[in-house]
């Protein structure tokens, strides 16, 4: 009780800050008399499970405390919801949803296509490391509001000899069966191309190292599949090793699933998501929406909401979580970057659709 | 069945069937049990926790009355219109029959995604999206073929000249209809709106195309949830409909007799 | 007091003058001369009603002409079949397509060949509490939706699930059930029966038990029943029920994507990739046609070889 008294007035202290930060220069009481009128929820779509529970707890429960409009997380699937909400802005309906939690390629796509509303007027992005602004694109029609890698995730039980070095060692004849991917690829192309001995420079133009590893990799039949795919499979035991987000081998490891995660020496993928607002609310609306992602990036809410996330945030002066200080998965200092490869967003988004298109034809044979 | 061989063939079959048909059934009912956190079969330990969290749950509480709301429209729709086209094409003779088969079969051969993205950006147009009555009117539209096939198979079976002794004995064309043809096809209607409101009760991949978070129904929720994490609540909330479909199944036996299914007139 | 008895005792009922009026109204509305047209106005809502389908369908065909613009992430200006050059150069659609077709086709044989005895059974059977049973066991299934269905089956038929148990006990090592095309068949079977089996008991049920006993006194065996007299007269139920199964195995999602461990896509699987990976609204659209397309035509052809059975429709020829 007493523990719930403190954070509630630090959330308080927190809130003050904020709307002042809101304000630009205009005292508190001015600005809030010019608020515009409040609907009484908003509708963010999320990720289910720990992810949403996560931004629940960072963001949306802090967000009705301060402003009392309620938040709605709409579940559906981040690619489900992008031929809804950009079928809405051609035909000048209001959008399904008022925030969008997307990945950064998706989310790229969608700034393109022009249904995107821009954030650059965001107070609070004042105080954010360079991660926030995505890259190839205008302003900041999405703001990014974490990384994350694509580790090699695998149960300890099944390498006696430690963790695997390289993503070469899931050719190991035993694993035959016992290895996951994601099923478009994604996080698993570029490791990929080093390990097939070609060399990243070479992305987008030759990437026939990268084929050539994955056509060794269908051999071993890997089981293809999305986040949540990856925690069962490792939870029933179906799998050994995946290249997973370092979050969902993380969930089995809360679960109580003996899981552990390394960065090859071939590299990792690293990548961001972020926050976006699609064109086509109400003034009113689209106000308070911008206010939500504005809370997203106060040290407050990225801290909660990242601590159960597990992964590293886009303001300085975080805490990573207890046990992943230093951990591959939670880069912070430039050093932590070595290892890992970042390939620019308009590049994956240009070119995504062909390496579905190959990874699809190795995989489905 | 006479034989002795006959009777271990089929009744192996059978019992492969009865076995394969509820065995998810069982495991769903088993898991929701549940003490522990995640969906196994043999359930750890016996708890009703997920039975009183998915009673707490205001979302799948209006999901629920939301789909209810759904299949009472897709009936109010596929119910007439399928009755009057299953009474039309078995009891006139039209020309392009195959065609029209071939036209009516078109719910089937279109797949759900197709049919699904077609219609929302046709309701978008329309501007009527975000209402629930428009899913209804998809799910009609995208399951018409079986309440037609149940019709047309009890029509088929009425013998045509019930209508003229009707009529010969003085009866219009609509009293014919209503007192004659009508009750003629009634067990394919009844088989048919039962069909028809099972399948809205479950259909998810165009209900979540044209479905938001205001609107969203059970199937779009429980679909959407599997994906993302799979919790035992989600086992208590199909139990729930296990037990629902028992008593919708008992009160049909009581009403008209389940043996209404087995029969073509 | 001069009454008549005949006019008081008989009151002309209100239902009838109702239905007088409405028979008049009918007579006025659709006159007699237009009775060769009563089934088409019968039918009418039901075609304007897929017609919904119709006009999707022309909005799929038309973006199917466009190409997708990736520096927009919006479909062309031009007029092109080129995302049709893209599926005809592919070697992973045609793999997919004969993947789905193989899947229908197999998932038909076998959905019928479990759907006969168990509807033969529950028709014949003399118990009605067998045969009460026997529609329950179909009937709890339908309920609880494809999805979780799929999900009951991820559970029985793991490496930890039931099934593998069961195998352990006879000393078979865990094997993997699941994610594979077998598992994918054997899920859409699972979802079809019931179907199938409603399909096919009126059309048993039409079958006259004295044309069996019949058969039997002049000694046929029930192998030989069954194949000339029972399977025969069964048709009309075997091919309504055969292609409602073939069509709607043939454009499903769920079981591949959840069952096929990622690599067993059907061509619905490819059409979602397009709508909804890949952002390319024309080549799914594209993918979408060619599988109604292919879909009417093989249902096409089996109506003209064999007629549409208890699909019933335009049964009187």
């Amino acid at each position: 009780m007493r523990n719930r008294m403190t954070r509630r007035s630090v959330l308080r202290g927190g809130l003050a800050t904020s709307a002042a930060a809101l304000l630009s220069g205009l005292p508190a009481g001015k600005l809030l008399a010019q608020e515009p009128e409040k609907p009484t929820e908003i509708i963010v779509r999320a990720w289910g499970g720990d992810w949403v529970q996560a931004l629940k707890a960072g963001v949306s429960d802090r967000f009705t405390e301060m402003t009392g409009i309620a938040v709605r997380h709409d579940l559906t699937e981040d690619n489900e919801i992008q031929p809804k909400v950009w079928a809405a802005v051609a035909q000048n309906r209001i959008p399904p949803i008022h925030v969008n939690w997307d990945t950064t390629t998706n989310a790229t796509k969608s700034a393109l296509r022009g249904v995107t509303v821009d954030l650059s007027d965001l107070p609070n992005l004042a105080n954010t490391t360079d991660l926030a602004k995505p890259v190839g694109v205008d302003g900041y029609p999405i703001v990014n509001t974490y990384g994350y890698v694509y580790v090699l995730a695998y149960r300890p039980e099944a390498f006696p000899d430690g963790a695997p070095k390289s993503w070469r060692d899931l050719l190991d004849p035993r694993l035959k069966g016992r290895i996951a991917l994601y099923n478009d690829g994604i996080g698993f192309h570029f490791p990929a191309q080093v390990a097939g001995g070609g060399s990243l420079d070479d992305i987008p133009d030759n990437m026939d190292a990268c084929w050539e590893f994955v056509k060794e990799i269908k051999a071993q039949q890997p089981l293809l599949g999305e986040d949540p795919d990856f925690t069962t499979w490792f939870q029933n035991g179906e799998i050994d090793a995946a290249c997973t987000i370092s979050t969902n081998a993380l969930a089995a490891k809360k679960n109580g699933i003996d899981i552990a995660w390394t960065v090859p020496e071939e590299g990792c993928k690293f990548d961001t998501d972020g926050l976006w607002i699609p064109k086509g609310l109400p003034e009113n609306e689209l106000y308070w929406a911008k206010q939500y992602i504005n809370l997203a990036l106060t040290q407050e809410s990225q801290q909660i909401w990242l601590d159960g996330l597990g992964l590293p945030g886009v303001v300085p002066g975080l805490t990573p979580p207890a046990g992943l200080a230093g951990d591959p998965s939670y880069p912070t200092k430039p050093a932590d970057f070595e290892h890992l490869i970042r390939i620019s967003n308009a590049v994956q988004v240009q070119n995504e659709s062909d390496w579905f298109s190959k990874f699809k034809e190795i995989m489905q044979g | 069945m006479t034989s002795r061989s006959q009777r271990i063939v089929f009744w192996s079959l059978v019992w492969f069937s009865i076995i394969v048909l509820s065995l998810p059934t069982v495991i769903v009912l088993g898991a929701s049990v549940t003490a522990g956190n995640i969906i196994t079969f043999p359930p750890q330990g016996f708890s009703l926790k997920w039975y009183e969290q998915i009673a707490m749950a205001r979302d799948l509480r209006q999901a629920f009355g939301r789909s209810i709301h759904v299949s009472l429209i897709c009936l109010a729709v596929s119910v007439p219109v399928g009755t009057l086209a299953g009474i039309a094409l078995t009891r006139f003779r039209l020309r392009f029959s195959s065609l029209i088969q071939v036209y009516l079969l078109l719910p089937f051969t279109i797949p759900l995604i197709g049919s699904g993205i077609g219609m929302m950006l046709l309701f978008g147009s329309w501007g009527i999206l975000g209402s629930v009555w428009p899913l209804g009117v998809a799910l009609a539209v995208i399951n018409l073929p079986f309440i037609i096939w149940s019709v047309s198979s009890s029509a088929a079976a009425l013998d045509g000249d019930l209508e003229l002794a009707a009529a010969s004995c003085g009866a219009g064309r609509i009293e014919a209809f209503l007192h004659v043809t009508l009750p003629g096809v009634m067990p394919g209607v009844i088989t048919g709106g039962l069909l028809m409101f099972v399948l809205a009760m479950s259909e998810f991949l165009v209900s979540l195309l044209l479905t938001d978070a205001r609107t969203v129904t059970l199937p779009v929720q429980i679909y959407n949830n599997i994906r993302s994490i799979i919790t035992p609540d989600l086992a208590a909330v199909s139990s729930v409909f296990v037990v629902l479909a028992l008593l919708a199944v008992w009160l049909l036996d009581r009403l008209v007799g389940l043996e209404i299914f087995l029969k073509s007139k | 007091m001069t009454r008549t008895p005949d006019q008081d005792s008989f009151r002309y009922p209100l239902v009838w003058r109702l239905l007088d009026g409405l028979n008049t109204a009918a007579d006025v509305l659709w006159p007699r001369k237009m009775a060769r047209f009563t089934g088409w106005l019968l039918l009418a809502p039901a075609l304007l009603l897929v017609g919904i389908l119709v006009i999707s369908l022309v909005q799929i065909a038309e973006s199917s002409l466009h190409v997708l613009d990736r520096s927009t992430f919006m479909p062309g200006e031009d007029y092109t079949l080129a995302n049709y050059a893209t599926i005809a150069d592919s070697a992973t659609y045609a793999r997919v397509l004969w993947r789905s077709l193989l899947g229908a086709a197999l998932t038909v044989v076998f959905t019928l060949l479990l759907a006969l005895p168990y509807s033969y059974v529950m028709v014949r059977t003399t118990s009605a509490l067998t045969r009460k049973a026997l529609l329950i066991v179909l009937f709890l299934p339908f309920f609880i939706g494809q999805v979780v269905r799929a999900y009951g089956i991820l559970i029985v038929m793991g490496r930890s699930g039931a099934v593998n148990d069961i195998l352990g006990l006879v000393g078979i090592e865990p094997l993997r059930l699941l994610f594979n095309f077998p598992a994918v068949v054997f899920g859409l079977v699972q979802y079809m029966l019931p179907f199938a089996v409603l399909m096919l008991a009126p059309a048993l049920t039409a079958i006259p038990r004295e044309i069996e006993a019949a058969a039997n006194s002049l000694g046929a065996n029930w192998i030989r029943t069954f194949r000339h007299i029972v399977i025969p007269m069964a048709k009309p139920g075997l091919v309504g029920a055969g292609l409602v199964v073939g069509t709607l195995s043939l454009t499903d999602f769920a079981m591949p994507a959840m069952l096929g461990g990622g690599s067993q896509d059907f061509i619905a699987n490819a059409i979602y990739d397009q709508f909804f990976r890949t952002a390319d609204q024309g080549l799914g659209s594209a993918l979408a046609l060619i599988l109604v397309a292919l879909g009417s035509v093989i249902v096409g052809v089996i109506i003209a070889f064999f007629g549409a059975g208890t699909l019933g429709m335009g049964g009187k020829k």
